[in-house]
């Protein structure tokens, strides 16, 4: 449905803009006096709106993807908050069933989860990757900003244990982790793991699912 | 009470709501169509944005870059370009055969990996009959004797080397390369991604 949409966006746009003109046309035939109220009120929700659309985008861009992530799913159906789901199929082959999928890079394994941390910490716990290429990306659900990475360019590439916290979490840090803050509580997770081909796809599956959430207490 | 709702729906505050809903929606596409393309630097039909999922963008700048590259990584993790014309500015058409040449030595450097796929006008893959959707670095690329490397981007098998076509949509087409953990010379800016050449 998206696709369609972004493929025929002007023929779309045209037929609604059409679509005004008329209701515009039958309203002016009953006088001027008769536009006003809908003149009035499209220029304040024209205006406004504009200004709300612009502050609320990335909220709306990266709401797509929470949506996509807890009702949806990659395939195993939906993935509950707090969980990341490895998709162990190529972007090219889900590309016609899962519109956030498609497109991707093919050279990749991609993971996704929802993560919220308003009911305490999560750690997240990387495995040692052997110099494979991988990435954790945690995006902002207001601005839409990368705010922090976990992987290759900018933890190493060694097994890892890292505490997803809200900023004014004061709880004590585990040994051997490394604090992560989390501005606005919730933050959209892409994983990205390097497969060179379908033959180290497996390999790279593996590796992936072992890039895990888990709640602060459940930890020895 | 009913009789308020009627006078209200009747004096069209309703159908203005809508119209202006509608208005604006369109008028923040533009607007952040707008703001995305003067944050594009463009060289050789190649766009790339660098500030896109970076920390510190203005409201209208964040906005438009969710808008042009929804939750793409920054630029130092992966940079990404996109081609929808070939270097001489004319809209890329399946019915004709392009190449990309690297000269020795400037395929995309990085620490990861780089790919080259071909999309549909939308970014998204289309099938093709050897089930190839991108070229890469580890797609055992065949090498030019003078080191240069010739990427075919064409609908129909090439009479070169297998491993260097990648397949292309009938009809319109886009083409994007990524390069994960880019080189310096991609993050400064240095490295020029050479033209697609319209061969026939």
């Amino acid at each position: 449905m998206n696709r369609l949409i972004l493929k025929y966006s002007y023929p779309v746009t045209a037929v609604i803009l059409l679509v005004f003109a008329w209701v515009v046309n039958r309203r002016l035939a009953g006088g001027v006096a008769a536009i006003i109220p809908l003149a009035v009120a499209a220029t304040f929700v024209w205006v406004f709106g504009s200004l709300v659309f612009i502050y609320y985008w990335p909220w709306i861009t990266v709401g797509g993807f929470k949506r996509a992530i807890l009702k949806r799913g990659f395939g195993g159906g939906p993935i509950p908050v707090n969980t990341l789901y490895a998709v162990l199929d190529r972007p090219s082959q889900s590309a016609s069933t899962s519109s956030v999928m498609g497109t991707g890079a093919d050279d990749l394994l991609y993971i996704g989860g929802w993560l919220d941390v308003n009911a305490g910490p999560r750690a997240l716990h990387v495995p040692e990757m052997d110099g494979r290429y991988y990435s954790v990306q945690l995006t902002d659900p207001i601005s839409g900003a990368n705010f922090a990475y976990v992987g290759k360019r900018t933890t190493g590439n060694a097994a890892g244990d890292f505490l997803l916290c809200g900023p004014d979490w004061k709880g004590v840090l585990p040994t051997g982790m490394t604090r992560i803050d989390v501005p606005h509580r919730s933050a959209l997770l892409i994983g990205r793991v390097f497969a060179a081909d379908e033959g180290d796809r497996l390999a790279a599956y593996e590796l992936a699912k072992q890039i895990q959430l888990a709640p602060l207490n459940n930890r020895a | 009470m009913s009789g308020s709702f009627a006078s209200v729906a009747s004096s069209g505050v309703v159908q203005g709501v809508i119209i202006g809903a509608t208005l604006a929606f369109l008028t923040t596409i533009l607007i952040l169509d707008a703001v995305a393309k003067s944050e594009t630097r463009t060289v050789n039909g190649w766009s790339s944005i660098q500030k896109a999922g970076q920390p510190g963008n203005g409201l209208l700048v964040r906005a438009a870059l969710q808008k042009a590259l929804p939750v793409v990584n920054v630029f130092e993790e992966a940079a990404y370009w996109t081609a929808s014309v070939d270097g001489a500015g004319k809209r890329f058409s399946g019915e004709h055969v392009y190449r990309l040449h690297f000269l020795p030595g400037q395929l995309p450097p990085n620490d990861a990996f780089w790919s080259l796929t071909a999309t549909d006008t939308v970014g998204y893959m289309v099938s093709n009959p050897i089930g190839r959707s991108s070229v890469d670095d580890h797609s055992g690329l065949v090498t030019n004797a003078d080191g240069s490397v010739d990427i075919l981007l064409q609908p129909q098998e090439p009479s070169g080397p297998a491993q260097n076509w990648l397949p292309i949509p009938t009809g319109r087409f886009k083409l994007m390369l990524r390069a994960y953990l880019p080189g310096v010379p991609i993050v400064d800016g240095s490295y020029e991604v050479p033209p697609v050449v319209q061969v026939s």
